[in-house]
């Protein structure tokens, strides 16, 4: 009986798939190049093995559902196992990844597509099936290709029998993160238990990370790492009666037009110098866009334009503008769209503060650069102060600090990886933070990128933003209680 | 473990082409191996199930 053009295409496609990625894999690429599969290769290449078996069991007895059922599934469970596993590697530069490259991309990379490619194949064979052929059952005895893909099929599973038994090893032995290359030598064979070691289970990994949270955190600085710190003398303290739509997240000050600065979780507030009335305002709109989620932060970077940056480390930068058109400007705010324009909304990248949000912002007009601290979270303890030069917004300068003589810590487990920067604000070439753990304002030096000097502030609620103006240390709470210290002792006014 | 999978593929195989009678077995080992895949992939990832992206 002549086969119909169905089977026909079929058994070429479980030959291509048997020819092309599996038996390069383990005759070109293994035997011949002594590439190794990582335990992730492993598994990406058998499920190739078993959508080719499960072609041969479709051509032996027919296009049975189970099958079709089950060759869906694995090709879909590779699509998945590609991406998991090219993900690896995708944020890394040009050219750098794992192992071997075949036609410039890595060998991972591939089963994505050839996986993909499967599914497509499956989908138009299925279409092309009529109606209850695939409940029939056609068996039918392997004769000419399909005899040929049969018998390719068991050659190639049984070379990659010998390469895994030498690469893995036999039961409990599992293939390894960073493999060894193949050799047919067993003085070379590395078996490894390493992949049955305890692990964390988790879905997200490294990048389920915490949101921060100043509730949690205590202001007390006896709990700080520092030892001895002075105290700066507090003035007054007063609580904001201003109309503002949520917690605040930073304050800033500006002396040119004497107005402060303040930013909510999307909105931004210009008050008068004594932070008693609102002067402008607008709430923006963080969707549809570029992800602004909450402020964490806000600065001026002139009298007339501000800048807000997420804890995400996107921002936005506005411009006053009395004539702005509030059509034209909808899209970009939820409330008063004619008092700003925006001018840039994009996302600040950083190397060292990488995994880690940011709650202050600061800008440096001589540098013409804007300044921001990291946070730390439960993956990652890091205090982080990166430089971006507002002329392109990229990072031009990242460090860690370390401490000047002169300002110690309690012990050698403390470190300054504890303090949780909440506010910043530029001074004459040094930056100001305020730690919302421990109540403790920080006084950075850029030059020796040292913590010069740290002081404790009694009765600081949560604090989320800071501001000098004049001689007078303005800092902010979440919940709008404002200290205002002496700044003289930290600004050598 | 990946050796004992490719032995199961192969005597799966190995049933389609002589003892077509024993299907069920052979697609029994079939299945087997696809879930010993899936588990070994997931063994190998568990620390991060889903792709390790900025979500």
């Amino acid at each position: 009986m002549k086969p119909s053009p169905l089977r026909t295409i079929l058994v070429l496609a479980v030959l291509a798939l048997l020819v092309g990625p599996i038996a390069t894999a383990v005759f070109v690429l293994g035997f011949g190049l002594g590439d190794s599969p990582c335990v992730l290769c492993w598994a990406q290449r058998t499920a190739m093995v078993l959508v080719a078996l499960t072609g041969l069991f479709v051509l032996r007895f027919g296009p049975r559902p189970k099958y079709l059922g089950f060759g869906v599934l694995v090709a879909a469970w590779g699509v998945f196992m590609g991406i998991r596993h090219s993900a690896l590697h995708v944020g890394r530069d040009v050219g750098q990844g794992f192992s071997v490259e075949i036609l410039g991309a890595h060998t991972y990379t591939w089963s994505a597509l050839i996986f993909w490619v499967c599914l497509i194949a499956m989908g138009a064979l299925l279409m092309a099936l009529r109606d209850g052929e695939a409940t029939r059952g056609l068996e039918r005895p392997p004769a000419g290709l399909d005899r040929i893909a049969i018998w390719l099929f068991l050659l190639v599973v049984a070379a990659n029998i010998v390469q895994a038994f030498a690469s893995t090893g036999p039961p409990p032995f599992m293939g390894q993160s960073d493999p060894v290359r193949f050799s047919f030598n067993p003085k070379h064979w590395v078996w490894s238990l390493e992949e049955w070691s305890p692990a964390p289970v988790s879905l997200r990994g490294r990048w389920a990370i915490e949101k921060p949270d100043l509730s949690t955190l205590s202001s007390d600085p006896a709990g700080g790492p520092f030892s001895g710190l002075p105290a700066l003398a507090v003035a007054r303290q007063f609580r904001l009666a201003l109309p503002v739509d949520g917690p605040i997240t930073d304050l800033a000050y500006d002396a040119a037009s004497d107005r402060f600065l303040l930013s909510t979780l999307n909105g931004l507030y210009l008050t008068d110098g004594s932070l008693s009335r609102v002067l402008r305002y607008t709430v923006v709109d963080p969707g549809f866009s570029v992800d602004l989620a909450r402020f964490g932060a806000a600065t001026f970077l002139d009298s007339q334009t501000v800048m807000a940056i997420s804890e995400n480390k996107s921002y936005v930068v506005l411009r006053e503008n009395d004539r702005a058109d509030a059509a034209a400007n909808y899209r970009f705010f939820l409330e008063a769209p004619d008092r700003f324009d925006e001018v840039a909304r994009s996302r600040l990248s950083t190397v060292r503060a990488r995994m880690m949000y940011v709650l202050s912002l600061a800008y440096d007009p001589v540098s013409n650069s804007v300044f921001t601290v990291s946070v730390p979270n439960t993956r990652t303890h890091r205090l982080v102060v990166s430089r971006f030069d507002r002329r392109d917004m990229t990072l031009s300068a990242e460090f860690q600090p370390s401490l000047a003589s002169g300002v110690t810590l309690r012990g050698k487990e403390r470190s300054l990886d504890e303090l949780y920067v909440s506010g910043a604000v530029f001074d004459r070439g040094r930056l100001l933070g305020v730690s919302a753990a421990h109540g403790t304002v920080i006084v950075i030096d850029l030059t020796s990128q040292t913590v010069v000097a740290a002081h404790t502030v009694a009765g600081l609620d949560r604090p989320a933003g800071m501001a000098i103006k004049g001689n007078d240390l303005y800092i902010v709470g979440e919940q709008g209680a404002v200290t205002v210290a002496s700044a003289s002792t930290i600004t050598e006014r | 473990m990946e050796f004992l999978n490719y032995l199961l593929i192969f005597a799966s195989g190995y049933l389609l082409l002589r003892q077509p009678e024993r299907e069920r077995l052979a697609f029994g080992l079939l299945v087997t191996s696809g879930i010993l895949t899936a588990a070994l992939f997931l063994m190998g990832t568990r620390t991060s199930i889903l792709p390790p992206f900025n979500y």
